[in-house]
């Protein structure tokens, strides 16, 4: 009677943040709980709003507390770093972009793609400010 | 050849759904790469740090008013929801791949959250009226 006993190599129980490449995944994988977290704030703001002018200021009084402000500058930093890798990725995820007979380098779709998020989000902001006047 | 046929059958039976939640994912993060600055920028950072900005643009009466707005109404949906979607999916498979407990519970904890967060989030929309 021979039973089967496969070997199975160990594997380190923290190997999601093992120095390289497993780091880099799970740092970038952790944005989406900066990007969720922002959720929570503009869904706390909706139920603010939806239960009348007192709750609204409350919310606002929050928003501009530096717990609140320190708060959105380390999320604005897990963002900026969610830009980063998600069109570092981008060009492994979609069909490959041919111009003149060639193909169009990963390194050139990420550049280009990161300029026009930049733009967006610079858009949104003057946008804003320039209605706000 | 109906042999061929029944393998058909059995591979359509074991298709995933994870590709249902693909499209939210990868929509919440497209958009959060595009205006995620942007916003963060201006409801937590620049707005509430310049002065009358928040009187001009963020009185109660101006907010209830987008909010009551088809195509607002539209907005604050789409981005609450695929913002979490899009980190219930990544928090989901960051925790399966460090093996942090059984499958489902994980996403109870993830999707579950981002799904009830979509429902009330509509439903609040809806209360606000038009």
């Amino acid at each position: 009677m021979s039973e089967r006993r496969p070997y199975r190599r160990p594997v380190n129980p923290k190997w999601w943040w093992a120095p390289g490449a497993y780091r880099a995944y799970t740092l970038r994988e952790l944005t989406g709980v900066g990007i969720a977290l922002y959720g929570v704030v503009l869904f706390a703001g909706l139920i603010s709003l939806s239960r009348g002018p007192d709750h609204w200021e409350g919310f606002v009084q929050f928003l501009r507390s530096p717990a609140s402000i320190v708060l959105h500058v380390i999320l604005l930093v897990v963002v900026a770093y969610h830009v980063k890798t998600w069109f570092e990725i981008l060009p492994k995820t979609q069909p490959k972009i041919i111009v003149n007979g060639k193909q169009v380098p990963a390194q050139t779709i990420t550049s280009y793609a990161t300029l026009v998020a930049v733009a967006c989000s610079a858009a949104l902001v003057l946008f804003t400010f320039l209605v706000a006047r | 050849m109906s042999n061929a046929v029944s393998t058909k059958h059995a591979a359509a039976e074991k298709r995933s759904i994870s590709p249902l939640f693909w499209l939210p994912f990868g929509a919440g993060g497209m958009l959060a790469a595009l205006f995620g600055p942007g916003l963060i920028l201006v409801t937590g950072i620049l707005g509430p740090s310049s002065s009358g900005f928040m009187e001009r643009f963020a009185s109660y009466d101006h907010v209830l008013a987008f909010a009551r707005n088809p195509i607002g109404k539209l907005i604050v949906l789409a981005v609450i929801a695929l913002f979490f979607w899009h980190g219930a999916e990544r928090i989901f498979l960051t925790l399966k791949d460090m093996k942090a407990g059984p499958v489902p519970n994980l996403k109870f904890a993830t999707y579950g959250v981002a799904a009830l967060v979509t429902l009330v989030t509509f439903v609040v929309l809806l209360g606000i009226g038009f």
